[in-house]
């Protein structure tokens, strides 16, 4: 389903040539939840941008269900990431003005999706323990409640790729566990794949299979 | 439960994020909107009145005594009551003159004292009825009579009605129509009669009047003149200049140039200020929208990551000002209109001008034009800012904003 090729991306930085990610080569089954693990700084986001369309890579290719993502247009790429890939970040991502109902249709808002798209936003919004609060604002919300806010809006549109950079990062253990619980019931049932960048041992014991990432360079463990 | 989440609905939340800037902007606009329509709507009501006050006078050229040049301008442009005479015999020497086409006189009379009840100035004019061209045509439309004996039509401003009667000078005038409002002076404080009545008026007021005036029935006040059309107002009026001795011809376009003359500085100045404060506003809208994309950079990464196209992250900041700008538009334009209205009689006073609101389809195009400028200044102070939040690589906007 993902098939990453060689694929490179340096920065330069204070006039110093770096490798975030070196001649990564790795594919991702239909159906498989992978964990990258790896220092800070070892090129884990940048990895999981160039997976989604975020940066362009410097050589090699991305093809995710047959498609070349970066020889697409911008128009197109944009299209596939709204209809194919979602992001979870380590950071609150979350529109301010924006109720928490309204920032989990957000991503719906960008394409064409199902007909109840609210329906299933209202789903997540309960699976997430946030029903009673969907017409609250982020600033009404802790950061574990945004985190989780953030979580339900990764999967409004339905994505075959949930890409999430430390999706558990301000969890307690019981909600770490739930949301877990939740990504697997969604793999299960629909087939999505997951490819999770984490510290968290227990977060990546959970996972099919595991990536390490040590100075731009994709190990298998 | 719908989101009805839009580009425009996100755009309209999104103000509310920074009140003050957003209130700043839309004041700004509001002011240079404000400045501009004022400015527009004075200027168009001037000239509007003028255009209407020259259409009515229906003649391309007034020939009045040369000495009483300086009354006869001011009766025109101001309505400044006047009386001034000259030679009866000047009406068939204009009619010789190469180019004009028909001629006919009128007496001025300023009123010593006017009627006991009403506090308004008024400026007598009598005409011919037999070679009028000026208000006959008026009296045949709206009246289907020509008037009678001691009867007068009066100006929109004269406190008067149809039926009422009136006394000059000791002798009582029956109102038979009033005109409709001009905004020039010289029309709506006006009482048309006719010339033998005015003569009469003035022989009666011997016996009858408490301060008598005296006319002449050789005397008239002044010849308005009609030019072929193969001539111009200017060209003939020079000729009369030239032809007759002791007269002035003021030929209808001078009316306007004068005026225009009067205004140009006024109107330059306003023109100045409103342009430097039109890009001052849009600058600052370049500047705040270029501070707002700066500090929206993570989020414009996300919109795109969750699959926002370049074009609506554009459209959504495009949006984002022109709303701004429309609503600051629109409050602009009901403040200057305000502004206006409040200051008018203090304006009107100082320029001793005519004024009067231009027709409703030049008022919709002036609402409409300004509010076009009110909202170009939004479109083009976001125009670099939406393109370069745009042009920004997810990645890259998402790690420049953490």
């Amino acid at each position: 389903m993902i098939e990453i090729t060689d694929i490179t991306k340096t920065y330069t930085i204070a006039g110093k040539k770096v490798v975030a990610v070196g001649k990564a080569s790795f594919t991702v089954e239909r159906g498989e939840i992978v964990s990258i693990i790896g220092h800070s700084g070892s090129g884990k986001t940048t990895l999981l941008s160039l997976i989604g369309g975020l940066t362009k890579p410097d050589s090699g290719t991305v093809v995710i269900n047959g498609n070349n993502i970066w020889s697409m247009n911008d128009d197109d790429l944009s299209d596939f990431r709204n209809k194919t890939i979602s992001f979870i970040y380590q950071f609150a991502s979350l529109v301010p003005t924006l109720t928490v109902f309204e920032n989990i249709m957000l991503p719906a808002t960008f394409g064409v999706h199902g007909e109840d798209t609210a329906g299933y936003a209202r789903h997540l919004c309960d699976v997430v323990g946030l029903s009673d609060k969907m017409q609250s604002y982020p600033s009404q919300l802790s950061g574990g409640q945004q985190r989780r806010v953030a979580i339900a809006r990764a999967f409004v549109t339905n994505p075959a790729i949930v890409l999430a950079d430390e999706p558990t990062g301000d969890l307690d253990e019981e909600t770490e566990v739930e949301m877990i619980r939740f990504f697997r019931k969604i793999n299960e049932e629909k087939g999505t794949v997951f490819i999770i960048v984490t510290h968290s041992t227990d977060l990546a014991k959970q996972t099919g299979r595991h990536l390490k990432m040590s100075n731009g360079i994709v190990t298998s463990v | 439960m719908k989101t009805g989440l839009t580009l425009v609905s996100i755009a309209v939340k999104n103000l509310s994020r920074k009140i003050i800037r957003t209130t700043l902007l839309l004041l700004a606009v509001t002011v240079v909107t404000g400045t501009i329509f004022a400015a527009t709507l004075f200027i168009s009501s001037m000239q509007n009145a003028l255009k209407i006050g020259t259409y009515r006078l229906g003649a391309d050229v007034l020939v009045v005594p040369e000495k009483n040049l300086a009354e006869a301008r001011s009766a025109l442009l101001a309505g400044e009551p006047a009386s001034f005479y000259m030679d009866k015999s000047v009406l068939e020497k204009v009619r010789q003159v190469e180019g004009v086409k028909e001629a006919t006189p009128q007496l001025f009379i300023k009123p010593a004292s006017f009627v006991c009840c009403y506090n308004v100035d008024v400026f007598l004019v009598a005409f011919d009825p037999a070679t009028d061209f000026t208000i006959s045509p008026w009296l045949e439309k709206n009246i289907k009579k020509p008037l009678t004996g001691n009867e007068v039509i009066a100006g929109r401003s004269v406190p008067v009605i149809a039926g009422d009667t009136i006394p000059f000078f000791g002798t009582p005038f029956t109102v038979a129509g009033t005109l409709e409002p001009t905004g020039m002076k010289f029309f709506d404080r006006t009482v048309f009669m006719t010339m033998d009545a005015a003569y009469a008026m003035a022989a009666n007021s011997k016996t009858r009047a408490v301060q008598p005036i005296s006319i002449d029935r050789d005397k008239i006040s002044a010849v308005l003149a009609k030019v072929q059309s193969d001539y111009t107002p200017d060209r003939v009026a020079i000729r009369i200049d030239h032809d007759i001795d002791g007269v002035k011809a003021i030929a209808s376009d001078e009316v306007m140039n004068t005026v225009r003359k009067q205004l140009s500085g006024l109107i330059s100045g306003i023109l100045i200020i409103s342009a430097i404060v039109w890009v001052l506003a849009l600058l600052m809208m370049g500047f705040a929208f270029y501070m707002i994309v700066n500090e929206r950079q993570r989020e414009i990464g996300l919109l795109r990551a969750m699959g926002a196209k370049k074009r609506h992250v554009f459209r959504l900041i495009i949006t984002e000002a022109v709303i701004i700008s429309t609503m600051g538009g629109v409050c602009g334009l009901i403040g200057g209109a305000a502004i206006l209205l409040t200051f008018k009689p203090l304006i009107l006073h100082s320029l001793k001008l005519p004024y009067l609101l231009p027709s409703p389809e030049v008022l919709t195009e002036l609402v409409l034009g300004t509010l076009l400028f009110s909202m170009l200044i939004g479109l083009l102070g976001s125009l670099l800012p939406a393109i370069s939040a745009g042009r920004m690589e997810p990645y890259e906007a998402i790690r420049k904003g953490e």
